[in-house]
């Protein structure tokens, strides 16, 4: 499903930010990329989503390489692609159920699809009964699964998850780990960074530890301990 | 249908957000524009009437009435006759005051206030083609000296001359004026959609993050920077239009020159003035779009910085 090839990511200024990832995640599978601030989660994370070229190296998603993705094709790569970040990123003069379906409404679905698959999106992420809410009148927990609703209403088969624990308590986040396992129960592919060990440790997934943006480690149900040493 | 709608709708709220500089752009659409449609009315204006000085009547002698004040009965005859002996005259035709009141009505028929005058007041004329154009001034002055019978004389030459200076002055100077400001509107524009994106920077972030289209993004802005420059072209169109029918009213009583362009001369150049303002809008959105356009490959991960 996603495939890096020698990935080399040097930022302007200088900072190698990955060097020679070389990763191969398959259909259906959820994986955490962890390590410590600044080894390089969210680049490579970027690096999948187009929004930075590579240096060097390759990358597949869905089956394209998405290296030599002309512009104009980034968008459907987006949307085949849902991604989640640690701000939620929700409009704040848009009710829940608005947000959701802005994420459609850009793509030019028809308003009875919308209704209908917003509806099930909120279901799903049990907010069923606040669509009309605005997001301050959410807590963190509440706006972050709108955020995951927007991100997965057009049921991408791919999700990019960037710390989406990161401002959230060790309870809430526990039912937004449930979330996302739930979603990769119906195929969808997940890729996580996180410098959370509880999750890591209690999820039992498969581990890509990063540092100094090189892979020091990669393990089929792995623990973050190892990332540490 | 639904997705047309929403792109409109976002375009004016956009447009109601930065109300005043949007107001500023509008402004110098319209300012350019007026220059530039002013200088074609003035334009078409010599030319209609260059056309109608070099072809038609090319000396009117308005007369005194026979019978009264020691003009003699027949001096409106006696004075026919000679004029139509002049070698630099082509032609010569008498309108009796009967004929003036007729087309005195022709002219005013759409001014019903203007027909309630005494059709009495209205002189017997003769009307005279020249064999060459440049002889006007001095058959003005031979008729001008026959005081007993020629009440007045009206040659379109004066006009005519006037008007020139006058195109020349707009064609140079009003011309450049608008060409100057034309630009400046397309900057203007350009800084509106700027700020309009700017506005929207956290919709359009997240619009790239779930993949809508670039021409999607755009189009709202685009739409916007139409709208602001078809409006600027039609304040500037119903200005000029305004100010011209106002002119040839006030001025019809000129039987050699008119001052009206006419309806369809207006609607055609106003419809093409017009697109002038939508392209102008348009060029201006796109300038104003470039550098979003060059960050398009960046997603809403990061805010767009920089306007
Ligand atoms: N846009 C950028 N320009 C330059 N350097 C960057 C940029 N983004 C990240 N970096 C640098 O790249 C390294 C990796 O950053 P990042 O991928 O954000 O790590 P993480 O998400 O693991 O904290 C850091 O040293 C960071 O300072
Ligand atoms: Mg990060």
């Amino acid at each position: 499903m996603i495939r890096l090839e020698n990935v080399t990511k040097v930022y302007e200024g200088g900072t190698v930010a990955a060097y020679d990832v070389s990763l191969d995640i398959s259909k259906g599978e959820f994986v955490f990329l962890v390590g410590a601030s600044g080894s390089g989660k969210s680049t490579l994370i970027r690096l999948m989503l187009r929004e930075e070229p590579v240096t060097r190296g390759k990358i597949w998603v869905a089956g394209k390489d998405i290296t030599t993705l002309p512009r104009w094709k980034i968008p459907y790569l987006r949307r085949s692609v849902g991604v989640v970040f640690q701000d939620y990123k929700l409009l704040p003069n848009k009710t829940v159920a608005e947000n959701v379906a802005f994420a459609l409404e850009v793509l030019g679905r028809p308003p009875s699809v919308i209704t209908d698959q917003v509806e099930q999106v909120l279901d799903l992420v049990g907010l069923a009964d606040k669509g009309a809410r605005y997001p301050r009148q959410l807590s963190g927990g509440e706006q972050q699964r709108v955020s995951v609703a927007r991100s997965f209403v057009n049921r991408p088969p791919i999700m990019l998850c960037d710390e989406p624990t990161g401002n959230l308590d060790p309870k809430t986040s526990v039912g937004l780990m449930k979330l996302l396992d739930r979603i990769n129960r119906t195929g969808t592919t997940v890729v996580m960074a996180t410098h959370d060990h509880a999750i890591v440790d209690a999820m039992k997934r498969r581990v890509v530890a990063l540092e100094h943006g090189k892979v020091t480690r990669d393990e089929e149900t792995g623990r973050y301990e190892g990332a540490l040493k | 249908m639904s997705r047309f709608l929403f792109l409109v709708k976002e375009a004016l709220l956009s447009l109601r957000r930065n109300a005043l500089i949007v107001a500023g752009a509008v402004l110098a659409v319209f300012i350019s524009l007026s220059l530039a449609f002013g200088a074609l009315v003035v334009n078409e204006i010599l030319r209609i009437n260059t056309l109608a000085w070099q072809e038609g009547v090319h000396v009117i002698s308005f007369l005194k009435d026979p019978g009264v004040d020691g003009v003699p009965v027949d001096a409106h005859e006696a004075l026919l006759a000679e004029v139509r002996s002049w070698e630099e005259v082509e032609e010569a035709r008498y309108v009796d005051k009967t004929g003036a009141w007729l087309e005195y009505q022709e002219l005013f028929a759409s001014q019903e206030e203007l027909l309630d005058i005494d059709p009495n007041v209205l002189p017997a004329s003769i009307r005279i083609e020249l064999v060459d154009i440049d002889t006007h001034a001095a058959i003005k002055s031979r008729l001008q000296q026959n005081v007993l019978v020629v009440r007045e004389v009206t040659t379109a030459a004066d006009s005519i001359e006037q008007l020139q200076n006058l195109s020349s002055v707009l064609n140079v100077l009003g011309l450049g004026m608008a060409v100057v400001l034309g630009l400046a509107a397309v900057v203007l524009i350009a800084n509106t959609i700027r700020l309009a994106i700017y506005a929207r920077r956290d919709e359009v972030s997240i619009m790239k993050l779930v993949g809508a289209s670039n021409w999607f993004i755009r189009v709202p802005f685009l739409l916007e920077g139409m709208v602001e420059g078809v409006v600027g072209a039609a304040l500037a169109v119903f200005a000029v239009w305004l100010g011209s029918t106002n002119l040839a009213r006030a001025g019809s009583g000129f039987a050699l020159f008119r001052l009206d362009v006419g309806n369809d001369w207006f609607f055609r150049w106003g419809v093409l003035f017009l697109i002038f303002g939508a392209v102008a809008g348009i060029i201006g959105s796109m300038l104003g779009l470039s550098r979003y356009l060059r960050d398009a490959e960046s997603s809403g991960a990061e805010v767009p910085t920089g306007f």
